[in-house]
């Protein structure tokens, strides 16, 4: 069961979802429009992090198709009572960008600032705190028990944690 | 025995059949020859849009040539999106229609969608089908290329009144419209 638009806000209200800062005009029938976050990193075939982050609020950055991105919500966005999932935004989607692609699904848990996976078909300029992606929230069935894992601790867009463990 | 799970989800074949024909869901025309255990398939429309420039810009309106899928159908190229639309009129007050792929056409590297799957309770149009190819392919109007799922919901309803509303053919991208509505 998805929750609509009104019940979102009810539940951001009653405290059972977390979504900070949280805006009104972003709800949607089913769906809350997220921004973009400051920060922008992209990475290596191995996974780990080419050169400095890019810093968003300096400029806006035209991001090359054949390369993983790696951003992160403006939002602090979750739920341990219903469960997050963050899909793109059809306006941006009707112009090539994959986000969170085949990883849409988040865990019942702690909220942070999410890291998004970027991916464009052809050159797109993004621009800091654009409406870049929509986040849904599921009624789940059974006890819960909250992701506690090392990406719930982190704000910054984030690389893979396996590359640490391979080694 | 009250089981939490009894009222809940995604809606089967027979029950989008049932919401059509008490008007919960808009699925025109509807052929029941196209319902499947748990969705229905959708057809491409004859018209496809492709941007006329090659760098797009989120903050800017990003002009689109259309164009019409001859016999012989059409090669997406792989460094292009295509935006290509449902013959079907879609929508729902009631249900959240949720876009998918057939397994049939991702067998192909072809994305219908490039994860904006979701449509908002209230949109009644033609759906814009996002199109990628990853190592190109060759598409056709009228193959049945997506299908249409219809989800349950909670909580009181406002129903979607957007730029997007009553769409016919494929809708270019109208994020340049955030820019002029807030900061």
């Amino acid at each position: 069961m998805i929750l609509t638009g009104p019940e979102i806000s009810r539940e951001v209200a009653a405290g059972r979802i977390i979504i900070s800062p949280f805006n009104d005009a972003q709800v949607n029938p089913n769906s809350y429009n997220y921004r973009l976050g400051p920060l922008l990193i992209s990475v290596d075939q191995s996974g780990f992090r080419i050169g400095r982050p890019i810093d968003l609020r300096m400029t806006p950055v035209t991001l090359e198709p054949g390369r993983v991105y790696l951003g992160h919500t403006s939002e602090t966005i979750g739920s341990s009572a219903y469960v997050t999932m963050l899909n793109g935004r059809s306006s941006i989607g009707r112009l090539g960008m994959f986000l969170n692609f085949s990883a849409d699904l988040g865990h019942l848990g702690p909220s942070h600032q999410w890291t998004l996976e970027i991916m464009v078909v052809q050159p797109l300029t993004v621009y800091w705190n654009m409406k870049i992606g929509q986040a849904t929230f599921w009624r789940p069935v059974g006890k819960i028990e909250p992701y506690l894992g090392e990406y719930a601790r982190r704000n910054e867009p984030t690389p893979c944690i396996c590359l640490g463990r391979m080694k | 025995m009250y089981l939490p799970w009894q009222d809940e989800m995604i809606l089967t074949g027979p029950e989008i059949e049932r919401q059509v024909s008490r008007g919960a869901i808009v699925i025109d025309p509807f052929d029941r020859g196209r319902l499947n255990p748990n969705s229905y398939n959708v057809r491409l429309a004859e018209t496809i849009a492709v941007y006329d420039e090659y760098v797009l810009d989120s903050a800017r309106e990003n002009k689109v040539s259309v164009e019409k899928i001859s016999e012989e159908g059409r090669l997406l190229s792989r460094d292009r999106i295509y935006l290509g639309a449902t013959i079907e009129t879609i929508g729902s007050d009631q249900f959240v229609p949720i876009v998918r792929a057939r397994s049939s056409t991702a067998r192909l590297g072809v994305f219908v969608h490039v994860t904006a799957d979701l449509v908002d309770l209230g949109y009644i149009g033609q759906l814009t089908l996002q199109l990628h190819a990853v190592q190109g392919a060759r598409i056709y109007a009228g193959m049945e290329i997506g299908q249409v799922t219809f989800w349950t919901t909670q909580g009181d309803r406002t129903l979607y009144n957007g730029k997007y509303q009553g769409s016919i053919g494929p809708i270019p991208s109208k994020s340049f419209l955030d820019w002029k509505s807030d900061s």
